[in-house]
């Protein structure tokens, strides 16, 4: 049912003296109503969200420190970009952000669907494993990054004791952004995983029979029909892990803080120690802006996948 | 669904073969807690010892200690007192916005709905710098008051998406029968919707408890140490002159996660509408 005519179909109101003056009085209420409802929102969302954007835009293209008026910065045009662009940590976290991105939401992505097809089989006992392997997820993301930080500690870890050998895991780049990732995958997984089992769960089960009826091999199965249909969950999977992996952050900053040589140096990374511990607000602006800037695009993409979704 | 492929024996296999992946699987994810929580068990020395200590008789000295310390107590309060704020405010001010989204078809109302989608997409670090900014030139910085606003910037979008849902799937003959019986639209949202919509605001409430008691980020710029709360000062267990105190660090994480593992098998059946912004429905 379309949402005008759910409205239509609510013809009475307090019994109205006559047909025209009712349906002013019932069009004006409604109208008070909507904006009792609405105006709460309408001006938290511009004071925590609207203006805190407007104002850093602003200060992108000033030089200002926080000793200065809230407006008092002196317009600089684009240094703040030039600066960044200009920044080789800068153009190198880029380079990670994505690359880390990728790697994380590839992982992820491979192993939940590999986690739902498992735990979609018809076989006692799923919901033990489905409750245990969504677990991870639960936990708060910088206590779990802490604990594995304690498990790969060089000289005292779990996992070193494991594989034999002593391994500095955090203090080499290659390794650092492995663990970084690793961790990634251990937290976010089980989000995938249960994504796509919803996903499995609401697929219809005709093509499946007729396809089996058809003699159907189970990889034939699996990549013909199964996959095909879970294509919008995939999809939304995808889009939903990417625009978080983009903005990771507390995994980098309690294992790795960036380093070691700026190897872990995600661009979330980047703007908070710009901001907070060099304290330059205006450079902090302006990578926060390019921030912006991409994941609305990444954004708007996905805003574009659902409605087309909920058009069909 | 049944779809039935080859013989009884070839099941069978089949069957095992899932099974011993799955065993695997839920020992990978799991290890890493389970000796967390092993180490948070442990003496000092037994912590320290090579090679580790698979058998050991559990001592609960780190907990005693931890659940002593003043700023640890401190810190669950903090926590608990701008988690439920922020989860108050957002409820007190979404859920009459997501009774209009799903109710009414008013001008710009896809833009906005998609502007609160959006606002729990950006990256929390792009709105915090200016944030931090604003508030402290306002004199906020270091309260509880500026935690809580900064948490509204994911919880109120998460209120008003699952909240919509759950209004859309109400039948509007429920207000129906209330207006015929002499109610107002006040009225009936007041005394007939909401004790309807309790579920769902039970599961947003959750939902949101759950980001809230988790974020690190805005915590870490926008608290000092009387107002951090607990992910703050676990993150300053691993820094410091001292080098990291193994002992209060595994015991303060298992305090930290229970709370939120069990919020979150309380909500389960909503966990994937929420954490995929409505976009799946559980």
């Amino acid at each position: 049912m379309s949402e005008s005519s759910r409205i239509a179909r609510h013809p009475f109101t307090v019994a109205p003296p006559s047909p025209a003056v009712g349906r002013l009085a019932r069009f004006s209420l409604d109208r008070y109503f909507l904006h009792a409802t609405m105006l709460p929102t309408f001006v938290v969302m511009l004071c925590i969200f609207g203006l805190p954007l407007l104002f850093s835009f602003y200060l992108s293209f000033t030089g200002w420190s926080l000793t200065q008026e809230l407006l008092g910065g002196s317009f600089v045009g684009l240094a703040n970009y030039e600066d960044l662009l200009a920044d080789p940590v800068f153009i190198g976290s880029l380079g990670i952000t994505f690359g880390f991105t990728a790697a994380a939401v590839a992982a992820q992505l491979g192993l939940g669907l590999a986690i739902a097809m498992l735990l979609n089989l018809d076989l006692p006992y799923m919901r033990v494993f489905r409750t245990a392997l969504v677990v991870p997820m639960m936990i708060t993301p910088i206590v779990g990054a802490l604990c594995w930080k304690l498990l790969l500690d060089p000289s005292h870890g779990v996992v070193n004791y494991l594989i034999g050998e002593r391994i500095v895991w955090l203090g080499m780049p290659g390794t650092a952004l492995a663990a970084v990732w690793l961790v990634n995958v251990w937290h976010s997984t089980p989000y995938v995983a249960l994504i796509l089992l919803a996903g499995l769960r609401s697929l219809p089960s005709e093509p499946r029979e007729a396809a089996a009826i058809d003699g159907a091999s189970r990889w034939q199965m699996f990549w013909h029909v199964t996959l095909p249909l879970l294509r919008p969950y995939l999809l939304v999977a995808l889009l939903l892990r990417t625009i978080f992996e983009f903005r990771a952050f507390d995994n980098v900053y309690a294992m790795t803080g960036g380093g070691p040589a700026d190897s872990t140096m995600v661009l979330s990374m980047y703007t908070y120690l710009t901001s907070f511990v060099q304290f330059d607000f205006s450079l902090g602006a302006a990578a926060s802006w390019l921030m912006l800037a991409m994941s609305m695009l990444m954004c708007l993409f996905f805003i574009a996948v659902i409605r087309r979704r909920d058009a069909h | 669904m049944a779809v039935v492929i080859g013989s009884r024996r070839a099941k069978r296999l089949e069957a095992a073969l899932a099974y011993l992946a799955l065993i695997v699987l839920t020992v990978a994810f799991l290890f890493p807690l389970v000796w967390i929580l092993g180490l948070s068990l442990k003496t000092r020395p037994q912590i320290f010892s090579d090679p580790p200590l698979f058998l050991w008789w559990p001592t609960l000295e780190h907990y005693v200690d931890v659940l002593g310390r003043a700023d640890f107590v401190k810190a669950f309060i903090n926590t608990l007192i701008v988690s439920s704020s922020a989860v108050l405010l957002s409820l007190c001010v979404g859920v009459p916005a997501a009774y209009a989204f799903a109710r009414f078809p008013f001008r710009g109302r896809s833009f906005l709905f998609f502007t609160l989608l959006v606002m729990r997409m950006l990256p929390p670090i792009a709105v915090l710098v200016p944030m931090y900014v604003l508030f402290s030139k306002l004199g906020l910085t270091t309260t509880h008051l500026s935690v809580v606003l900064a948490y509204t910037t994911f919880s109120l979008p998460l209120v008003v998406w699952i909240m919509r849902g759950f209004f859309e799937d109400l039948p509007p003959e429920v207000e129906e029968c209330a207006w015929i019986d002499g109610a107002t639209r006040y009225t009936a949202f007041l005394r007939v919707v909401l004790p309807l919509a309790r579920p769902g605001m039970v599961a947003a409430s959750i939902l949101c408890l759950q980001l809230a008691w988790n974020d690190f980020l805005f915590a870490a710029v926008l608290t000092n140490n009387a107002t951090q709360t607990l992910p703050v000062l676990m993150a300053g267990f691993s820094g410091g002159d001292s080098g990291v105190d193994w002992g209060a660090m595994t015991a303060s994480g298992m305090l930290v996660i229970l709370p939120v593992i069990i919020f979150s098998f309380a909500a389960q059946r909503h966990l994937v509408a929420g954490l995929s912004s409505g976009a799946v429905k559980g």
